[in-house]
């Protein structure tokens, strides 16, 4: 499952919208809001739309809602599985 | 902005610049006082063949150590120069996020701008076309907008007082100090007050190609000189000031450092396309006198707009006479953007500064690379002229036809 998104993936993708973390600390607390981290719903955005590009499929139109990276991850993947 | 018998509210407390000619207060104001010219040809990536070839530059601006990295990737430059420009601000006045915790309410922000971010949706925009929509970033959606610089401070700060944006063309950078005087009296503690622009990029550049006024000289020295027989447009500039004002009785409380007094100001408005019109200027400085209760002969010295173009000048050199008779003739004058260049929307923010400091120090700064003046005008060139300044009236026109005056008096 290449295609997974994983917290390693995660974390480059939010230092693109200027949010520098660790996957180790995505990884350690998962359920950490992003708004901690300083992301913000536009940025979220831009992750979204950013990872349909590079899928190549849509993800669900509730992916930008997510509060937390194991929400976001979750629901990223669920997605990708299922292809819907 | 006050009555005559109430007083002025409201005082300037804190100064951000990044100017062509400095980053920080006390840059701008060596330079500034020296008469230093820091125009020069137009190096932007993008820009170096396109026909406005002069201009004035920030360089050795590093947003990256000022701001944090994800409010850089949300905005344009323009923003970048008004975020930093407003940390100075703040830090100038001395206040701090323990000063306003309490009551975040009481802090507002509203600046000015004349165009927005230029350079960022050059970019994103250029991925539509490219690579198609799928490809522009979120941020497109604030980052070009005029209002982003006020928004984004207000957020990274937490202010979460009044907030607005200026639109009134570029006598906009005055305008939005009544704006926050209006707010002080409204019960507001503090506001950051501001302008900065980002006009040199190319989507931007081309824009302003069709401007009646801009120069097309090529020669540093000889692109930008107002009020003299060669007057040939002028040069423009990128960046600006932000400062911090406050309740002036609320400052004198906390200790603060009351830089100046914003006494008086009033915009007008003239048809564009009419540089040689006097009458519009003319009214605002009489306005803006009229509510500072100040009569001409109490103005210590001009901020000219200087425009540049021998009907722009002579306009303004003839609005001085018309509002203070024939005081108007003696009057010191000056235009220190000869050497930074006219920054648009931030021109007159620039020039408040410069006003502020000018009343701290006891000097009028010169007006770079200007001799051999042909108005019935008294410019300051050379070298500054030190002089007690008490009252500083500071002057800012658009092509468009807004007109704006200020009056600043020297703080108790």
């Amino acid at each position: 499952m290449s295609d997974r998104l994983t917290m390693e993936e995660l974390a480059a993708l939010m230092k693109s919208a200027g949010i520098t973390v660790d996957p180790a600390e995505l990884t350690s607390r998962p359920d950490s809001r992003f708004d901690d981290y300083g992301l913000d719903s536009l940025g979220l955005l831009g992750i979204v739309g950013e990872l349909e590009n590079r899928r190549g499929r849509a993800l669900p139109t509730d992916a930008d809602r997510c509060k937390s990276p194991r929400e976001f991850v979750d629901l990223v993947n669920n997605s990708l599985m299922t292809g819907a | 902005m006050k009555s005559r018998t109430a007083g002025p509210v409201a005082a300037i407390t804190g100064i951000g610049v990044v100017a062509p000619n400095g980053i920080g207060a006390e840059a701008f104001w060596k330079a500034t006082q020296a008469g230093d010219s820091v125009l020069d040809r137009v190096t932007r990536q993008g820009c170096e063949h396109l026909p406005v070839r002069v201009a004035g530059e920030v360089r050795g601006f590093d947003p990256g150590s000022l701001v944090e990295e994800r409010f850089l990737v949300q905005t344009d430059r323009f923003s970048h120069y008004a975020l930093a420009a407003a940390d100075l601000a703040l830090e100038h006045a001395r206040l701090g996020r323990a000063d306003y915790a309490d009551d975040p309410y009481a802090v507002g922000v509203v600046t000015a701008a004349g165009s927005g971010g230029g350079e960022f949706g050059q970019r994103e925009l250029q991925r539509l076309w490219g690579r198609g929509p799928r490809y522009v970033g979120p941020y497109q959606s604030i980052a070009w907008f005029y209002a982003a610089s006020t928004g984004q401070i207000s957020i990274r700060r937490g202010f979460k007082g009044p907030c607005g944006v200026v639109c009134s063309d570029e006598a906009g950078g005055l305008d939005a100090f009544a704006h926050a005087v209006r707010a002080i009296r409204q019960g507001s503690q503090a506001m950051l007050v501001g302008a900065t622009e980002a006009p040199l990029a190319p989507y931007s550049v081309v824009c302003q190609v069709g401007y009646e006024g801009l120069s097309t000289g090529d020669d540093p020295e000889r692109a930008y000189r107002p009020f003299t027989a060669k007057a040939c447009g002028f040069v423009p500039a990128e960046g600006g000031a932000m400062f911090t004002v406050e309740d002036a009785a609320e400052a004198v409380r906390r200790g603060a450092p009351v830089r100046a007094l914003l006494a008086g100001h009033c915009a007008t408005f003239t048809p564009p396309g009419r540089p040689e019109d006097s009458e519009g200027l003319a009214h605002a400085v009489r306005g803006a006198l009229r509510e500072a209760g100040c009569a001409p002969e109490e103005v210590d010295v001009v901020f000219a707009d200087a425009l540049g173009t021998p009907e722009a000048d002579a306009a303004e050199a003839a609005a001085l006479r018309e509002a203070l008779g024939a005081y108007g003739s003696k009057v010191p004058v000056t235009a220190p953007k000869t050497g930074t260049g006219r920054a648009y929307c931030a021109a007159g923010t620039l020039d408040t500064a410069a006003a502020v400091l000018a009343l701290e120090h006891g000097v009028v700064p010169p007006t770079p690379n200007v001799f051999d003046v042909c108005h019935d005008l008294d410019v300051v060139t050379g070298s500054a002229r030190v002089a007690p300044v008490r009252t500083a009236l500071v002057l800012s026109r658009g092509r468009m036809g807004s007109n704006a005056a200020l009056v600043l008096r020297k703080g108790p």
